[in-house]
C-alpha cells in the first residue's frame, strides 16, 4: 500500500516522462502522429492479401453487427496485439536505456517502465479512435460499447504493464532477455487468434482428438494463452457489437491483476539495487 | 548551529568486485553460475553529523569513498549497514541536465527535469522565471536543447537543480560548469544558501574552493573516516598527509 502511495506521488513525473516519449517520438516528421497508423495499416494490407485472398480464411459475419470485412475484423484484434507487443518491447529496455538517469538521480524508478506503457497507450487510443470511426461508417453500432472497450483496454494495459515490469528487471541482469523477447513475441502472435479466428483452431483440434491419448485437446492447451480471451473480448465489442462471455472478462481480469501483482512485487524487490546492477 | 541536518551513523557499503560476470544467459548456464565476486568495502563504519546551516566539505584522494558516500546520501545507493538520517528536504545534484531530451525545447525540458528532481508543476510554474533568468538562456528557451552550446546546456541544468530549493543540498563536483561569470553566480548562490541557514554538502578536489566555502569538513581515506570537524584543521591534516605520503 505504501508503495502504491509512492507511485501515486510520482504521477506528475509519470505524465512528464510520458509526454517526453510522445512528443519526442514523431518530432521532425512530416506526418507526425499519423505514423502511428502506418504500421498497423501496412500489416493489415499484407495479412489481408495473404490470409483472406490467398489462403481464403472464411469468417462468420459479425453477429449482430452484420459486418463481413476481413481487414476490419483483423484490425479489431491486430491493434490490441500491436499495443501489447509495443509495451513489452519498449518496456523491457526502459531501465537499461535510462541507466545514466538511474545512477545520478533518486526518483521512483517504476515510472520508467510505466511511462512506456502510457505512451504506447496514447498511440493506441488514437488508433482505436480511428478504427471506431471506420466501424461507424461501415454501419457497425459500436458507440454504446465504447465504455466497455475502454475497460478492456485498461485490463490489457494492466496485463502488459505487469509483464513489462518483470521483463525490465530481468533485462538488467540478463541482456539476452530483449533478444529472446522478440522471438517469443513472434511465436506468441501466431499462437494467438490475431490473423485467424479461434473457430479454425477448434475445427483442427476436433479432427486431431486428444493430445497423446489424453482427453486434453489442443483447443484446451490453446486457451492457456491469455491473449485468446483478450482478443475475443475486443472483437466481441468492436466487430460483433455484443456482450463478451462473462467468463472471458473474469479471465482477463485475473491475468491483468496477477501480472500486475507479480510485476510490482518483482520490481519492488529489485528497485534498490538498480543503480549498482546497471 | 547545534542542530544536526544529516546524521551518518556507522555506515558501511560494499560493492561486489566481479572476477567473472555472466550477464548473458548462455554464459550463466555454461559456467553454472552468474558470477564470482568478492566484496570490496567502499565505506567502512563511517559516522559523523553534519550541523545544520553549515557548508560541509567531503575531501579525500581518488577512491576514498567520497562519491559512494554522496550517492548513499542521495538515496541512489543503499548502505549495507548503518543508517543515514536527514532532517529536512534533501536534494542531490550529482549531474546537471539529467534526463534532458534533445529534441524538446528548453522550456519543456525545465518541466521534465524539474519533475525528475521532485518538483511539482505548480512549483516549477512559480520558479520558471527564476530558473530561466539564472541560466541566462532566455533568448533560446523555446529552441530544442540539442541546438544549445554545451555551456548553455549545463547552465540550464544547473539552474533547474539549484531551484529545487531544498533544506539540504548535496553537490558533486559540478561547480566547474560554465564560464567565470556563471561560476561566480553559482558561488553567490551557495553563499545565499548559507545566509538563509541551509546546509550544503559538497565533494571537491579543489582545496581552494573547499577552504573558501566550507566551514566543516570530513576527510575520508580508503573508505574510513580519518578526521571530521572544523574545515581548517581537517584540510590541514589532509594536506599534511599528502606531503608526507
Amino acid at each position: 500500500m505504501n508503495y502504491l502511495k509512492e507511485v501515486l506521488a510520482s504521477r506528475e513525473l509519470l505524465i512528464n516522462l510520458t509526454m517526453r516519449e510522445v512528443k519526442g517520438k514523431y518530432k521532425r516528421t512530416v506526418f507526425g502522429q499519423l505514423w502511428s497508423l502506418a504500421n498497423p495499416l501496412a500489416l493489415m494490407l499484407i495479412y489481408t492479401f495473404v490470409f483472406s485472398f490467398i489462403f481464403r480464411i472464411q469468417l462468420e459475419p459479425g453477429d449482430p453487427s452484420g459486418l463481413d470485412v476481413f481487414a476490419i475484423w483483423l484490425l479489431c484484434g491486430l491493434l490490441p496485439w500491436i499495443f501489447f507487443a509495443n509495451v513489452l518491447n519498449s518496456g523491457i529496455t526502459s531501465l537499461v536505456s535510462n541507466a545514466g538517469l538511474i545512477q545520478k538521480v533518486a526518483f521512483s524508478r517504476v515510472v520508467l517502465p510505466l511511462s512506456q506503457v502510457a505512451s504506447a497507450a496514447y498511440n493506441w487510443l488514437f488508433e482505436i479512435a480511428v478504427l471506431v470511426v471506420v466501424l461507424t461508417i461501415l454501419g457497425a453500432f459500436v458507440l454504446p460499447w465504447l465504455p466497455l472497450v475502454v475497460v478492456a483496454m485498461v485490463l490489457l494495459a494492466g496485463f502488459a504493464a505487469g509483464l513489462a515490469l518483470m521483463l525490465s528487471i530481468a533485462n538488467v541482469y540478463f541482456r539476452d532477455t530483449q533478444w529472446f523477447l522478440s522471438i517469443i513475441l513472434q511465436l506468441w502472435m501466431y499462437l494467438s487468434p490475431v490473423i485467424y479466428p479461434v473457430s479454425l483452431v477448434a475445427d483442427a483440434s476436433e479432427d486431431a482428438g486428444g493430445v497423446l491419448g489424453t482427453p486434453v485437446t489442443i483447443l484446451d492447451l490453446y486457451h492457456l494463452n491469455p491473449m485468446v480471451y483478450f482478443l475475443e473480448v475486443f472483437r466481441n465489442l468492436l466487430y460483433d457489437n455484443r456482450w463478451p462471455d462473462p467468463m472471458s472478462w473474469l479471465i482477463c481480469l485475473a491475468w491483468a491483476l496477477g501480472a500486475l501483482l507479480v510485476g510490482f512485487w518483482v520490481f519492488r524487490r529489485n528497485e534498490r539495487n538498480l543503480a549498482e546492477a546497471l | 548551529m547545534s542542530d544536526v541536518a544529516v546524521r551518518v551513523d556507522h555506515v558501511s557499503k560494499s560493492f561486489r568486485m566481479y572476477h567473472e560476470r555472466n550477464q548473458t544467459l548462455k554464459s550463466a548456464i555454461m559456467r553454472g553460475r552468474t558470477s564470482v565476486h568478492e566484496d570490496f568495502w567502499a565505506l567502512q563504519d563511517v559516522s559523523f553529523d553534519v550541523p545544520e546551516g553549515s557548508t560541509f566539505g567531503l575531501i579525500g584522494s581518488n577512491g576514498s569513498g567520497k562519491s559512494t558516500l554522496l550517492k548513499c546520501l542521495a538515496k541512489i545507493y543503499y548502505p549495507n549497514k548503518g543508517t543515514i538520517t536527514h532532517f529536512g528536504k534533501l536534494a542531490a545534484m550529482l549531474e546537471v541536465g539529467s534526463g534532458f531530451h534533445h529534441e524538446l525545447s528548453g522550456r519543456e525540458n525545465i518541466y521534465l527535469n524539474g519533475s525528475i528532481l521532485g518538483m511539482s508543476r505548480k512549483e516549477i510554474d512559480r520558479k520558471f522565471d527564476d530558473i530561466v533568468g539564472f541560466s541566462g538562456v532566455e533568448q533560446f528557451i523555446d529552441q530544442p536543447v540539442k541546438n544549445y552550446s554545451s555551456g548553455m546546456y549545463v547552465r540550464l541544468g544547473f539552474s533547474v537543480a539549484i531551484n529545487v530549493d531544498p533544506d539540504i543540498l548535496v553537490v558533486d563536483e559540478v561547480l566547474a560548469v560554465g564560464d567565470a561569470e556563471f561560476q561566480k553566480k553559482c558561488f553567490d548562490k551557495f553563499a545565499e544558501f548559507k545566509r538563509v541557514g541551509k546546509t550544503v554538502i559538497l565533494v571537491s578536489h579543489s582545496m581552494e574552493s573547499v577552504r573558501s566555502m566550507c566551514d566543516h569538513a570530513a576527510w575520508l581515506n580508503k573508505g574510513t573516516l580519518k578526521a571530521v570537524g572544523e574545515a581548517a584543521p581537517t584540510i590541514a591534516a589532509y594536506e599534511a598527509s599528502l606531503n608526507n605520503g
